[in-house]
């Protein structure tokens, strides 16, 4: 067991692949002798080579395609988006290409790509640089979604995306990687199945709050606030991937506190909280005593200014206020 | 010595037939091919879009002809040809835009998005300039892992209105991708005209070879001097660089099936360039003494073609349950509820 930051426990994860597999090749902007622009890739370079970690002009189409036309032949490509925001420059290869050559090829291919990407606001980036997408991929048959929340997880699930047949969109959090640092544990093995991975965070008996990534630190401060305020007692599910989507944890949470909440940051119209409340009222509705509380972004650009931002990305104060509303309902 | 002499030039005398005839046939197959497929759309025995390269046989041709079983092929929405050339069982892809479980994408991808792994063929991308990177990140891949296959990315001309075209050339220029980028130029980009657009044909050749990536540019009606140049370029490249081939072909028929092109462009003209230019008749008339081979070979075809036809369509319907297999390798078509 190694205490990493999330930005350590990411690079720790392609190193050990890099190690393991001379298949896994890394592709992006700046990922070599700078070692990426959030230190994800230091010294992965002088290590492995050029040949393995390979600085990419600015062309994130070219770069995806490319990711994707190497996987075609074997090799599996890790390619880092250096912000998520840029991702729609290469959103016909993932969408269009990776996604769909199993199915359309009738299994004759296989597209083992990992696209990695940091998202989110807290950084003070502005509106091209803080979204959190992950939503739209979610939506993409073909793709596994991704979404670390804590530096133990970025380690093992970086390591099932680079293993997993299947391209995976992983979406880290660039606001955690360097507040957010914990015990990775090497010895968990990378080869585990991903279905049925969600984590539930916090047990709790009143209600039960779905989130993810960056999200699930915030709402669990507000849990612990919650119980020593108003002995609320929240149960919290991490669901870590958007897909595969792990609904079984959902409906034993909610099966034994009766109430759901969905908390993220991405934008909470048609956000991936829509499903999941969907889900529940669909199938776990008589197990329900409350109404499906959603809590995500506005529906703006993530602003520079910090009074601006935290009016658009859910604070914890408002966090707080609506999980008591659902609490006492 | 003249003995010496005239034997060698007997000997290239007797590859220029070899090579003749497969590329008389593989044209051929291509062209009588495409207008089966056009008059099985007309009779409503298929259905969905389909956009014919009549016309641009030599390109497809003259190309893969050049190409090894294992060198990887990727193409365009335009793309039975290159499938074909590249050794696409004609049978497979008959029943692929049958839809039927036989068809070498399964009926799944139809006329526009073939694959067959077993013909090096990488698959068609249809959208516009989508395949390049997959032929030089694969061909790059290989070459990661100390396999000398090539790969070859087919596009039209309207693929040098994407992005994608120039990112896709320097990245294989800087990373030296062994793949030849085959443009060909068929004078529209579906109604836009090339020459509006680009200029006079070789402009594409020109813009890449002012970037340092060796490019030629051939005459897509003699299918003799395109196998030439293929062959030379092929060469070049499994040396470990990319290369560029601009050919210029004809798009004989309309942008696809039921596209008005008498909108945009003279009622004949399609069938006017094909008269001046047909790379078929070129090549018969270059070789006046194999008549009777080509005679032979267009007979073979038609009996291919039919047999194959009435062998595709009796073939396997696809099973409703099978429309969620292989969306990934998880729980394939199990809903997580």
């Amino acid at each position: 067991m190694t205490e990493l930051k999330y930005a350590e426990a990411v690079r720790a994860a392609l190193r050990a692949e890099l190690a393991a597999d001379e298949r896994v090749v890394v592709l992006g902007q700046e990922v070599g002798a700078l070692g990426g622009v959030f230190t994800t890739t230091k010294g992965l370079q002088r290590e492995f080579g050029s040949e393995r970690v390979l600085d990419t002009p600015i062309s994130e189409g070219a770069i995806a395609g490319w990711a994707v036309g190497a996987a075609m032949v074997g090799m599996r490509p890790v390619v880092e988006i250096m912000f998520m925001d840029f991702v729609m420059l290469a959103m016909d290869q993932i969408v269009n290409g990776a996604a769909k050559l199993r199915y359309m090829s009738n299994g004759q291919l296989s597209v083992p790509v990992v696209f990695r990407m940091p998202a989110g606001g807290g950084t003070r980036h502005g509106p091209q640089h803080s979204q959190q997408l992950e939503s739209w991929f979610a939506h993409v048959p073909g793709l596994i979604v991704a979404m670390p929340s804590c530096a133990a997880d970025a380690y093992t699930m970086l390591r099932q995306a680079i293993r997993s047949d299947d391209p995976v969109v992983f979406v880290e959090s660039k606001y955690l990687y360097f507040r957010e640092s914990g015990e990775i544990d090497e010895s968990v093995s990378p080869d585990l199945p991903l279905t049925q991975t969600a984590r539930v965070v916090r047990e709790g008996t009143d209600l039960t709050v779905v989130t993810a990534g960056r999200m699930v630190q915030r709402v669990a401060e507000v849990a612990r606030d919650l119980h020593e305020s108003d002995g609320i007692d929240c149960e919290i599910i991490d669901l870590r991937y958007l897909w595969p989507l792990d609904t079984g944890a959902v409906a034993r949470s909610v099966a034994s506190t009766s109430k759901l909440a969905v908390v993220h940051e991405a934008v909470q119209t048609f956000g991936w909280g829509a499903e999941i409340a969907s889900w529940v009222a669909e199938y776990c509705l008589a197990d329900l005593d409350g109404p499906i509380v959603r809590i995500g972004s506005q529906r703006a650009p993530v602003p520079f200014a910090e009074v601006l931002e935290n009016a658009v990305i859910p604070t914890e104060a408002l966090i707080k206020e609506k999980l008591r509303e659902l609490a006492t309902y | 010595m003249p003995d010496t002499e005239s034997r060698t030039l007997r000997v290239s005398e007797l590859d220029t037939v070899r090579t003749g005839l497969r590329l008389y046939r593989s044209m051929v197959i291509i062209r009588e091919v495409e207008l089966h497929i056009e008059r099985l759309h007309r009779a409503g025995r298929m259905a969905g879009s389909f956009h014919s390269s009549v016309g641009q046989e030599a390109a497809a041709s003259g190309v893969c002809e050049a190409l090894r079983p294992d060198d990887l092929v990727s193409s365009t929405h335009r793309g039975h040809g290159h499938a074909l050339a590249k050794g696409v069982p004609v049978g497979g892809l008959l029943a692929e835009l049958f839809g039927l479980a036989n068809g070498v994408s399964g009926g799944r991808g139809g006329s526009m998005h073939l694959h067959h792994l077993d013909s090096g063929f990488l698959g068609q991308n249809a959208i516009v300039a989508g395949g390049m990177p997959w032929a030089a990140g694969a061909a790059w891949g290989a070459r990661q892992q100390g396999r000398d296959i090539i790969g070859v990315s087919f596009f039209g001309d309207g693929a040098a209105s994407q992005g994608l075209f120039y990112e896709t050339l320097r990245l294989a220029t800087l990373w030296n991708s062994p793949c030849l980028f085959v443009c060909e130029n068929n004078g529209f980009a579906h109604s836009m005209p090339v020459e509006r657009l680009f200029g006079s044909p070789g402009t594409h050749c020109r813009l890449v070879a002012e970037q340092g990536m060796k490019a030629e540019l051939v005459d897509g009606s003699d299918v003799l001097k395109v196998h030439e140049v293929a062959c030379s370029l092929v060469d070049y490249v499994r040396t470990g660089y990319p290369a560029f081939l601009e050919v210029t072909v004809g798009r004989v028929r309309a942008h696809s099936l039921n596209d008005p092109e008498y909108e945009y462009r003279d009622r004949d003209s399609g069938k006017n360039w094909l008269e001046e230019n047909d790379p078929i008749d070129t090549l018969r008339k270059s070789l006046p003494d194999l008549s009777k081979e080509f005679d032979q070979i267009d007979l073979e075809v038609s009996t291919l073609i039919s047999r194959e036809t009435i062998q595709a369509e009796s073939g396997e319907i696809n099973q409703a349950n099978d429309a969620l297999r292989d969306v990934d390798t998880l729980d394939s078509g199990v809903r997580h509820d």
